[in-house]
């Protein structure tokens, strides 16, 4: 009985195959589209709720736009002006230099080597301050924070995130571990040893991917490039206000150089307006897709059903109910969808198992997306044959033999 | 002959009314969007108004120096422009901008974000502002380094409401510019901005030794002519600008682009060839046009299809006295232009409609995109690809039926 339905059923989607052929190739290039829109929005999903390593809550940042070229050195003493100067506003808690502001799109990625070769990798990096890590609020699961103990230590001291420390060392601690950014043996490889681990540290914010990330101290002392922004923790409630008062602050103590002051908050906000745009260029194109898949369906199933009159009314009479009727160009749709479907299932399932998008398409997001994307087809479609159904239905069995 | 196909084919649409209404509102709707993505290209690669004298100048942005190993890329110095570009003798004029920095405005008590650039006088010259009031900065105010400033009119509302902006001091950063005049707001790449002043007010002059920095320049050409000369000369400048430069770079790239050829490099980052990308772009834009048109393609290929039944007597009758295969499909297909036409043209009002909304709701500060001749002129071609793409199978399926069998009226 079972497998007699499913012939019925498979009978007249064979009979219109050229038709139907070019209907699943719609369906299913409209898959492809609401399944990567689905795919996206659940990575960037799951990217928002991981930790990104630093408070941005009542921070403010501070680009210094210095006339010298960004090779030059600034004056230890000048670091110190900063913040002795600007450390004693009332409204400030704590600062630091870094080496760019967060939420800003810069990345610095260099290539890191364990000193006996075995091992290399490209890694994110950034520089602080012994100050900034405290500013910034940063947790540390093993190990600690940069110190005054670290200066004129032979390798300079660095901070790596989980991901760095899994991939270079495996399940070993990480901490006073040593690596090289050249290769073994070259003459201008130098040497870092890591003092502290942390969880994350991702400076370009929510939806940035999480990578191998290195946090090198920064001294005044013997570094000779100097950092770009300082990152000012403020008391809660400092009014938007404070902006003034603190460019003039920083005008007092150098007058030529130009000074970009924002709360973090408002660099979140801008970084979240970009991050969101190829999702958002994404949603109208599959929003275009739907409808036309719609339009596309809708205009097809009154067709067939306009069509198949007599066919109905032939059912109708050997005894098939409205509600039979019904059922059947609802399901005759929703095994067409299944098939388009499953053949752009068979296709996209090839990307997590290859793994040619990396960490950014994981069996999760993948499930998610599949989900939603097989609900949103599979919606549309019933949506489209609700009305030609129940117009075929509706026909007396008189008046649809009577047809041709 | 072409009479008697329009009214078979208009009699038809009317007797079909719902597949002519879904045939018509996928057309409609994806020759609005494609028309408002060319109006949209359009303007950036054939800019009119302020950056109307487009053809005949060329922008220089980035100068890039490469070694065996490593490589670097980054906006002009201000020395290229002084020492080099201003010195060439296939050009007009050169101007010198800066990109935008975000600054803040201090205007009692209050703190306004505006985008600044800085900029010589000839900027003034190349680009064709709308002077609301007051002047523009010249030759004498760059040399001298007055802290004169020109405002957008964004940016006057911001700052003084209503009042007349000319003649206010602004305090930007700690320094103290009279404001001289009000220009229009405007879109594009050179032009948009919010407020302006001579580079000369810079704190300090050590810019002016750089070869790299954040500047980039624009080449007005004598005439259209000039272009391939300017090109010439630049090269020649690279050179020149390598032996010079004391970084001991292998090489060094500097590229004069029209809007085109400096959107593609700009976009495959072509900082090293002579080649732009222009025609990849291009080719990339036209394939995705295509792409765009392929599913609401299928939609009328599949509704048309499935009227050949409908049609077998009069395909059957017509083949009986006579017709070829070809004069069918060319019927069919004419048919389906003529479809496409109609939604053509109300995809244009509505287009106009999606392009008047975009500019009022902001969602791109100072948009001003049209619909002209040229945007007409690719929706015209766009219309009838799309209708080629989608009227021939289903023609050419229509054409292949036997003349007994749709005479007799079964056709499957």
């Amino acid at each position: 009985m079972i497998n007699l339905r499913a012939v019925h059923l498979l009978k007249p989607i064979w009979r219109r195959k050229f038709k139907n052929s070019l209907l699943s190739l719609e369906i299913l290039l409209a898959f492809f589209v609401v399944f990567a829109l689905a795919l996206l929005a659940a990575r960037y999903h799951q990217l928002y709720y991981l930790p990104i390593g630093f408070e941005y809550q009542h921070m403010w940042s501070v680009e210094l736009q210095t006339s010298a070229s960004s090779g030059s050195k600034i004056d230890a003493v000048a670091y110190d002006n900063f913040k002795r100067n600007v450390g004693a506003m009332p409204e400030v808690e704590g600062l630091g230099f870094v080496l760019y502001s967060p939420y800003r799109w810069s990345t610095w990625t260099t290539t890191y080597h364990l000193p006996d070769g075995a091992k290399h990798f490209s890694a994110n990096q950034f520089e602080m301050d012994d100050d900034a890590a405290k500013a910034l609020n940063m947790g540390y699961l093993e190990g600690r924070g940069f110190s005054e103990a670290d200066e004129g230590a032979p390798h300079t001291a660095i901070l790596v995130n989980k991901i760095f420390a899994t991939k270079m060392f495996g399940r070993q601690s990480p901490i006073g571990k040593i690596v090289q950014d050249n290769k073994p043996g070259s003459p201008d490889a130098r040497s870092y040893k890591v003092v502290g681990l942390v969880e994350e540290f991702r400076n370009r914010g929510e939806f940035m991917m999480p990578v191998p990330y290195l946090i090198k101290r920064f001294s005044p002392l013997s570094n000779k490039h100097r950092l770009g922004a300082m990152v000012v923790k403020v008391k809660p409630n400092t009014s938007r206000l404070f902006e003034a008062k603190l460019t003039q602050q920083l005008k007092l103590i150098r007058s030529d150089w130009g000074y970009r002051v924002a709360p973090l908050v408002e660099l979140r906000k801008s970084m979240f307006a970009t991050d969101t745009i190829p999702l958002i260029i994404l949603s109208v194109i599959a929003a275009f897709l739907m409808v036309m898949v719609g339009f596309g369906l809708f205009g097809v199933l009154w067709q067939n059903t306009t069509q198949r009159i007599p066919e109905i009314g032939l059912r109708r009479a050997v005894g098939a109910t409205t509600a039979d009727i019904y059922k059947q160009i609802i399901l005759e749709q929703l095994l067409l969808c299944s098939m388009a479907i499953a053949v752009g299932l068979l296709l996209l399932v090839q990307i997590p198992i290859t793994g040619v998008f990396g960490e950014s398409v994981n069996w999760t997001v993948f499930g998610i997306a599949t989900v939603v994307s097989i609900f949103m087809i599979f919606s549309l479609s019933v949506i489209c044959s609700l009305y030609p159904a129940w117009r075929a239905s509706r026909l007396s069995p008189t008046e649809a033999l009577r047809y041709e | 002959m072409l009479k008697n196909y329009f009214l078979i084919a208009c009699s038809v649409y009317v007797r079909r009314k719902l597949f002519t209404a879904i045939n018509l509102m996928c057309i409609v709707l994806t020759l609005t969007v494609l028309l408002v993505l060319t109006a949209a290209l359009q303007t950036l690669f054939y800019p009119t108004g302020v950056e109307g004298k487009s053809v005949r100048f060329l922008q220089v942005e980035r100068i890039t120096q490469t070694n065996k190993e490593s490589s670097q890329s980054n906006g002009l110095g201000y020395k290229v422009i002084e020492q080099y570009l201003r010195k060439m003798k296939t050009v007009e004029a050169v101007a010198a901008l800066s990109g935008i920095n975000e600054v803040s405005v201090f205007q009692e008590e209050r703190l306004v974000e505006v985008q600044m650039r800085h900029t010589d006088a000839a900027y003034w010259q190349i680009l064709d502002f709308k002077v609301l009031a007051g002047r523009v900065y010249n030759a004498d105010d760059f040399e001298k380094g007055r802290f004169v400033a020109v405002i957008s009119a964004a940016t006057a509302k911001k700052l003084f409401n209503v009042e007349p902006s000319v003649g206010k001091k602004i305090n930007v950063m700690g320094q103290v510019f009279e404001v001289i005049g009000v220009v229009a707001d405007e879109f594009h790449i050179n032009a948009f901005g919010g407020l302006w002043a001579p580079i000369t007010t810079f704190p300090n002059s050590s810019y002016r030794n750089e070869f790299t920095g954040y500047f980039s320049a624009l080449l007005l050409a004598k005439n259209v002519g000039d272009i391939a000369l300017i090109k010439d000369e630049i090269a020649q400048i690279s050179k020149q600008i390598n032996a010079d430069e004391p970084g001991q770079w292998q090489s060094t790239h500097i590229w004069a682009d029209g809007k085109l050829d400096f959107v593609a490099r700009t976009l495959m980052n072509n900082q090293t060839v002579t080649d732009s990308g222009a025609g990849k772009l291009v080719a990339i834009i036209v394939a995705f046009m295509l792409l765009f048109m392929v599913v609401p393609a299928l939609n009328l290929i599949n509704l048309n299809s499935g009227r050949i039944q409908e049609r077998a007597s009069e395909i059957g009758v017509r083949k009986a006295f006579g017709a070829s295969n070809a004069q069918l499909v060319a019927q069919f297909v004419m048919e389906n232009i003529l479809l496409c036409l109609v939604g053509g043209s109300v995809g244009l009002l509505l287009a106009k409609g999606v392009l008047v909304w975009l500019g009022s709701v902001g969602i791109v500060p100072h948009l001003q995109e049209d619909l002209n001749g040229q945007v007409l002129a690719y929706g015209l071609v766009i219309t009838v690809v799309f209708g080629l793409i989608s009227g021939v199978i289903p023609a050419w399926r229509m054409a292949q039926l036997d003349p007994v069998l749709a005479l007799k009226g079964g056709a499957t």
